[in-house]
């Protein structure tokens, strides 16, 4: 079965990584503009970031046979940053622009402070001029009223709500969204967030329609092998695989696919793994060869 | 050669699309980097044709250009996009807007950013990129000499042609910067090509009859027993180019055993030269 892993930041992850999700199936990965760890202290440290996106990750990823979208955004931990906030909206236009970037994000709360609601919302008008799709972080803390502030915030904008997805949910989240007409995200994580034992359950009751799961896998602990994990326990609980399918690979293309940018017929072959080429120079080949995976 | 306009390789629907980005750019020049990386969703990647036209000034294969690229070339050359414009789209582009912009130059005057872009494909050794800049036209050879690209900087940029395997054909004229340090440089890899057990660059036997230096003629006369016919055909070319008239026996010698017609007709052309 083929999977689109829709939130995945894999400029934190190693190369074993790439090789692992590909064995199991993994054709293509979108990964959001994020955070880094630390604060950024200048612009350039975000263009630089981006470039690498749709650049030397690109590259990484090809060369397992594996198409790497993304998302670009400020991000709302960074939005409330004056150092940063107001000139990375100004350079978002161009990275917006680009093919293989299929949407804004991740955006959205994160301490739900008055910057980061500013800042979420003229980055949808953004969407709204650029006619992309949104991938929105909600808060991991005071969950509910952060869920709620971001749907209104959405509303108030006008962008249409097919066209949003709120990622992070949970069994009290889903309730919320389920009648929005929006997009659900659940990001499945080793410890915290989501399992996916829960997963199956939420499956089992509200069923797949505009839902996608994802690792957002990152820096922290996290697995790049949770979407694939949850696929195997879903058909274990005897979900059908035409729904776990939809799950895991037609619902995350139906959603980007509104940029215009991307289509399942273009992810029906692997993405070209050319050992010949090399980014800017470099290759990082240590031998393997994706052509034999 | 037919000659023609760069604007007519472009049906009226992407003329109309790149003429909306030339106003777009020409009311706000901050859009350039927002218009540029969309010509390839909205004019399409289709190859522009199959021929090789003369476009002001610019000898050209068609087949290497697709309709983004004529797009993007009609849109710099509109807006007249200046060298740090035209950098800026360079540094913040992916593989594709790069490919581009180099195809871009081709149809844009030669000068400092020309050699600048040369110096970005000779660093990044990105296949694509090469093909790009220097492929499917004659910039190359418009750009010798002129503007820094000294004989120095085209060497290293050939050896970089052949280090990746690019045919000298596609680089139209660039045999007539032979010289013997490049003929030095390219027999220097052919030789560690070689002791690795790995093909060397076809051309090499091409370029270095055009400029012999120590070593090339032994080469040459090696290359018309060789059992690649590319090689035998390259070998032969370089031969009949070196213009030594001491080999043409060497050449009746081979006749007999040389299957291929169009080595045939060289090696007769080299003993003839006795």
């Amino acid at each position: 079965m083929l999977i689109f892993e829709p939130h995945i930041h894999m400029y934190s992850r190693v190369t074993d990584d790439y090789e692992r999700m590909s064995l199991a199936g993994v054709r293509a990965v979108l990964e959001p503009a994020f955070w880094l760890g630390q604060p950024r202290t200048q612009l350039g440290s975000f263009v630089d970031y981006f470039d690498t996106l749709i650049g030397w990750e690109r590259h990484r990823a090809q060369q397992f046979g594996i198409w790497h979208f993304c998302t670009m955004g400020l991000n709302p931990r960074e939005a409330n940053d004056d150092r940063v906030n107001k000139d990375v909206l100004s350079v978002l236009p161009r990275y917006c622009s680009k093919d293989g970037v299929v949407g804004i994000g991740e955006i959205g709360l994160d301490d739900q402070t008055p910057k980061e609601e500013t800042f979420m919302a003229a980055q949808i008008e953004l969407a709204k001029q650029l006619g992309l799709p949104v991938l929105v972080h909600t808060p991991h803390r005071d969950k509910k009223k952060g869920f709620e502030r971001c749907i209104a915030i959405v509303k108030a904008s006008g962008l249409p709500m097919e066209r949003v997805l709120l990622d992070h949910g949970n069994e009290e989240t889903i309730k919320i969204t389920r009648d929005l007409g929006c997009w659900s995200g659940f990001s499945i994580y080793p410890n915290t967030k989501m399992d996916p034992a829960r997963m199956v359950a939420i499956v089992l009751e509200y069923g797949v329609e505009r839902m996608v799961v994802n690792s957002a896998a990152d820096w922290g602990v996290s697995d790049p092998m949770m979407v694939p994990r949850t696929a195997v326990k879903l058909e274990q609980a005897g979900v059908p695989r035409s729904k776990i399918e939809q799950l895991v690979w037609k619902n995350p293309i139906a959603f980007f696919a509104q940029s215009g940018r991307l289509t399942e017929a273009m992810l029906a072959k692997p993405a070209r793994a050319n050992l010949r080429e090399t980014f800017d120079g470099n290759s990082v080949l240590r031998g393997q060869d994706p052509d034999k995976l | 050669m037919a000659t023609t306009d760069l604007r007519s390789l472009l049906d009226p629907a992407s003329l109309a699309i790149a003429d909306q980005a030339i106003a777009e750019v020409g009311t706000d020049r901050r859009t350039l980097p927002v218009a540029f990386p969309s010509l390839p969703r909205r004019v399409g990647r289709e190859r522009c044709g199959t021929t090789r036209v003369h476009i002001d000034g610019a000898d050209v294969d068609l087949a290497g250009f697709r309709t983004c690229d004529v797009a993007a070339a009609v849109v710099l050359r509109a807006t007249a996009a200046t060298d740090a414009e035209c950098l800026d789209l360079w540094s913040h582009g992916d593989l594709d807007e790069r490919v581009m912009l180099l195809r871009s130059l081709h149809f844009l005057p030669v000068g400092p950013l020309t050699v600048q872009l040369f110096g970005e494909v000779q660093r990044t050794n990105v296949v694509s990129h090469l093909e790009a800049a220097v492929g499917d036209g004659d910039l190359f050879a418009r750009t010798a000499g002129r503007f820094g690209f000294d004989q120095a900087a085209a060497n290293r940029l050939l050896l970089k042609v052949a280090f990746l395997d690019v045919p000298l054909a596609r680089l139209f004229h660039a045999e007539r910067t032979a010289n013997a340090e490049l003929s030095r440089m390219l027999q220097d890899l052919a030789t560690e090509r070689e002791a690795a057990g790995r093909p060397v660059w076809r051309d090499t036997w091409r370029l270095i009859g055009r400029a012999p230096c120590p070593g090339s003629l032994a080469r040459l006369l090696g290359g018309i027993e060789h059992g690649d016919d590319g090689v035998r055909l390259a070998a032969a070319e370089g031969l009949l180019a070196a213009g030594r008239t001491e080999f043409a026996a060497l050449a009746a010698e081979r006749l007999p055993r040389e299957s291929r017609p169009a080595i045939r007709a060289l090696l007769q052309q080299l003993s003839a030269r006795r």
